[in-house]
């Protein structure tokens, strides 16, 4: 097991370095210059010169020591992204970030995932019943409306009219305050997909001989549903949930951006609209290092939850 | 497929096991912390403003403000040698850090300025024992050479490119100079303290305009201390003279001020306009500013959270979203009756801006074809674009001088080609394909944003010109893109418009002026006589004499008509009746009281009930 860890682990330099080139393509061949806009509109030749030269931008783009490919390079691997057009360090705004980014949407996955879960057994339990009817209906009528729907929706009635949370973050408070509406409207938006989908699973779970033999044996609902159903179903379980994981410090972009939470999310969007680049490659190369990690996470957990898998 | 056994029995098993539990114990935590008030803590006696920024703050140093979010902000911490008086209208330069009017040389290229004793920065950890230290005019050299510092990159060396004497050499000198080694000592020949407090700048040739960018906050005096101590970090360390210091700012959320103890007497000004006594401006006259303690500012970028704390009273005054627009204002200039419930004020402002549909006259099909200009000119429907596009939010321009400015021609309404006439833009359009030798070929026209009004605007004015015969594309680009394309001129037909600064003509001028082709003349209009008129109108002083001038060169843009005027904006601000001393200063950056925060009043008790009231 040791070995092919090892022998993942270094599959990443790989994945990692073919990330940063195509970022580096993606933000420098195809985003176009940015000085002129760092600049403002008024400025002349001189000082769009002179930011040419700051950032760097007129060094030659691979071929030659001083590359702009190989500073890109440089500044990844050594996590010392520098400073954004605002000019605040980048590495401080990311910290900064991750703690409400982490607040908002570790409640929204544990939650989604859950409830999602503990109601997947039951309708698949209850399968071909009127309620397994009416939750498949929700279900489908929860992931046909759109995300801002449930927000706008969410803010309006229940931080507005009824009052129940605030309407946006304030700062005097603790963060949690401002967190629960965000959270939970996270969690009942992403309901209907999750659930379809651990509905599925569950079922093919449930058809199985074990389940009926578990049945015949006298074993309680729980214990088969609990005990060995959702153990068989944890390979898609793991898969579908550790593989979510780097995306809760990604933060949720509408969501702290219509709540303003002071998160990643809020901090990609500002970083878009501002066409940032120097942001965007920060936060997608530590995306790219965190999905790699995690899919031999994933990897590793099959063999945990299933004992027929085996390391090669 | 299931035992025969009771389904209920089952369920409740399940329901028993600890993982529901723990979704139960989830759920039941957030519904506990439930119904919290919002609203910032403060202490009894503290007045607080709670005001909102649509934008992020990008800097708070005043060489690299280049936003409007950014400006209005920093305007609370700077101060510059000039202001304008906050009543009086039409707008009057007073002094502000100067101590007097400045003196001006006969030729008017010499400006000698008495800054204000006993004016002093922000106690800051820069200055011994961390005391701000007292004012003086070598803080204006300074704050001058460092936005001619090409290392500084600031955003504002327009304003003194070619203008100062020998700063334009020190720019020069400061290129070959490495980061952190500039000499601000080096002498400039226009630029230097006479004394601790006597400013003298010297210019290349008069420029009446200089005094309204001493008002204008890039101008603003900096600490050398404050810069040499925070180093890059200034941008987020403000060192002013202002009515507010930085308490704390979280980048992107919100950024909190407060008073600043060592203020100097300011006073709450004591005329005004006519109408001013009876809209209560005048209860304060003759107090100590500021008159509140504390601003928080909180970045809403979306429109439904920033509408809803505002009808909550978690946020004093706003702007209209387009969206509320309906709910807040009826037949245009009325509160509609929930506001009026909620005692909410409203005020309406002409703001100084035109907003136009440029054409490229380097473009072979536009530029050497008058009568297509014409007849686009006549086939776009104002009314129907303000009323659709901007809710009414605006009058339609017949040429490019504001509504407020002076200048404006009432004359020009009448023959002009700025108005919607379907026949004429047939029969112009008719000449047109006549000149061009066949049909007109699809025209482009571009936007430089790409959200949702934009978007709008352009469909509205393609099938505005779709309905006399020409086929228009529409391309929507973001702002570079867009500034690149003006730039190399492969541009055709654009929607822009200019807002100007301050309270001159002059600004508009020269987006028509031949030699600033490309940009900020991206119609790249190019008249000789234009042009000679525009350089002898620009260093003449204010006058009924420039007045006409301005009118002259207005008529000979609108008989080319390298643009269809479409409109000028009016302002529409809407705030809570506890806050007082409102007055809407269009030249302001947004115009919900950046810069004039002092002047502000809050009345904590009204604001109480209302959010009782309105719970």
């Amino acid at each position: 097991m040791t070995a092919y860890i090892i022998r993942r682990l270094l599959y990443l330099i790989p994945i990692v370095m073919g990330v940063l080139l195509v970022t580096f393509c993606l933000f420098t061949l195809v985003g176009g210059d940015i000085s002129q806009q760092i600049a403002g509109k008024n400025a002349d030749a001189e000082t769009i010169a002179e930011i040419r030269h700051e950032y760097g931008f007129d060094k030659p783009l691979f071929l030659a020591w001083d590359s702009q490919f190989l500073a890109h390079f440089k500044k990844a691997f050594t996590f010392n992204f520098g400073r954004a057009l605002d000019r605040e360090k980048i590495g401080e705004k990311i910290f900064r970030g991750v703690g409400p980014s982490l607040a908002l949407t570790v409640p929204m996955f544990f939650g989604t995932l859950v409830i999602s879960i503990s109601f997947a057994l039951i309708v698949a339990f209850l399968r071909g019943t009127v309620w397994d009817h009416i939750i498949v209906f929700l279900c489908v009528a929860g992931m046909s409306i759109p995300y801002l729907s449930f927000i706008i929706f969410g803010q309006y009635y229940f931080a507005y009219k009824l009052d129940w949370f605030p309407i946006f973050y304030d700062p005097s408070r603790p963060i949690y305050l401002s967190i629960i509406l965000p959270a939970l409207i996270g969690i009942v938006a992403g309901l209907g997909s999750n659930l379809r989908f651990y509905r599925t699973i569950m079922l093919d779970e449930v058809r199985s001989d074990y389940v009926r033999t578990a049945f015949a044996k006298g074993l309680t609902a729980r214990k088969v549903l609990f005990k060995h159903v959702l153990k068989n179903a944890m390979i898609p379980i793991v898969t579908n949930t550790v593989l979510s994981i780097p995306y809760l410090i990604l933060g949720s972009l509408l969501l702290e951006r219509f709540f303003g939470i002071p998160g990643l999310g809020y901090l990609m969007i500002e970083a878009i609209n501002a066409r940032d680049f120097f942001v965007l490659n920060a936060m997608t190369f530590i995306m790219a290092l965190l999905i790699a990690f995690f899919t031999l996470v994933t990897d590793v957990c099959y063999a945990w939850v299933d004992p027929r898998v085996k390391f090669d | 497929m299931f035992p025969a056994s009771p389904k209920a029995r089952y369920l409740s098993q399940i329901a028993s096991h600890r993982f529901c539990r723990l979704t139960i114990l989830i759920c039941a935590s957030f519904f506990s912390a439930c119904n919290q008030d919002d609203h910032p803590a403060s202490t009894p006696d503290e007045i607080i403003l709670n005001q909102r920024i649509r934008s992020k703050i990008q800097t708070l140093d005043p060489a690299d403000v280049g936003d409007t979010a950014s400006h209005g902000v920093c305007s609370e911490f700077y101060e510059s040698l000039y202001s304008y008086h906050y009543l009086k209208r039409p707008h009057e330069i007073v002094p502000e850090l100067a101590a007097v009017m400045p003196e001006v040389s006969e030729d008017g290229t010499a400006y000698r300025i008495s800054v204000k004793k006993g004016v002093y920065f922000h106690d800051a950890p820069c200055f011994p024992d961390g005391k701000g230290r007292q004012l003086t005019a070598h803080d204006f050299v300074y704050a001058f050479k460092r936005i001619a510092n090409v290392k500084v990159l600031s955003k504002s060396w327009y304003i003194f490119d070619g203008r100062i004497l020998g700063l334009d050499d020190f720019r020069e000198y400061t290129k070959g100079c490495s980061k952190g080694q500039v000499g601000y000592s080096r002498p400039v020949e226009g630029l230097y303290a006479e004394d601790d407090f006597t400013l003298v700048i010297k210019l290349h040739r008069p420029w009446p305009q200089l005094i309204y960018w001493l008002a204008f906050l890039p101008t603003a005096p900096m600490a050398k201390e404050a810069v040499d101590y925070y180093g890059p970090d200034i941008v987020k360390h403000p060192v002013g003279t202002g009515p507010y210091m930085l308490k704390q700012w979280h980048r992107g959320i919100y950024l909190e001020a407060v008073r600043n103890p060592n203020y100097r007497q300011v006073f709450y000004p004591s005329k005004g306009m006519p109408d001013d006594v009876a809209a209560g401006l005048l209860a304060n006259a003759g107090k100590q500013l500021p008159l509140i303690d504390r601003v928080f500012w909180r970045v809403v970028v979306e429109n439904q959270p920033r509408w809803l704390l505002l009808m909550r009273g978690d946020i004093d005054i706003n702007s209209i979203p387009k969206d509320n627009f309906g709910q807040a204002v009826s037949m245009g200039t009325e509160l509609t009756e929930e506001m009026k419930r909620r005692r909410m004020r409203l005020k309406l402002f002409d703001e100084p801006s035109t907003f136009w549909l440029g054409m490229n006259m380097n473009d072979p099909v536009l530029g050497q074809n008058k009568p297509l200009r014409y007849a686009i000119n006549y086939a776009i429907d104002r009314k129907k674009f303000i009323d659709i596009i901007l809710s009414s939010k605006g009058k339609p321009a017949r040429g490019f001088i504001p509504l407020i400015m002076a200048g404006y021609d009432e004359t020009i309404r009448e023959g002009s080609p700025s108005r919607f006439d379907i026949q004429k833009a047939k029969a112009c359009l008719k000449e047109a394909e006549q000149l061009h030798g066949g049909p007109i070929p699809k025209l482009r026209l571009a936007i430089g944003r790409t959200g949702t009004v934009q978007k709008q605007t352009l469909q509205f004015l393609a099938r505005n010109l779709s309905e006399i015969g020409l086929e228009v594309e529409t391309e929507l680009y973001d702002w570079p893109t867009y500034l690149e394309k003006m730039r190399n001129g492969s541009h055709q037909m654009f929607f822009s418009g200019w807002m100007a600064d301050y309270p001159d003509v002059e600004s508009f001028l020269s987006v028509f002026y031949g030699p600033n082709a490309s940009w900020p003349n991206s119609t790249n209009f190019n008249n000789p006589e234009f042009n000679a008129l525009y350089e002898r109108v620009s260093v003449m002083p204010d006058g009924p004499q420039r007045t006409k001038l301005y009118r002259q060169a207005q008529r000979l843009v609108l008989e080319e008509m390298p643009c269809a005027f479409t409109y000028h904006r009016i302002g529409y601000i809407i705030h809570h009746n506890w806050l007082g001393n409102v007055k809407p200063d269009p030249y302001k950056a947004d115009a919900t009281g950046f810069g004039h925060l002092k002047y502000y009043t809050v009345d904590a008790a009204k604001r109480d009930t209302y959010r009782k009231t309105f719970k």
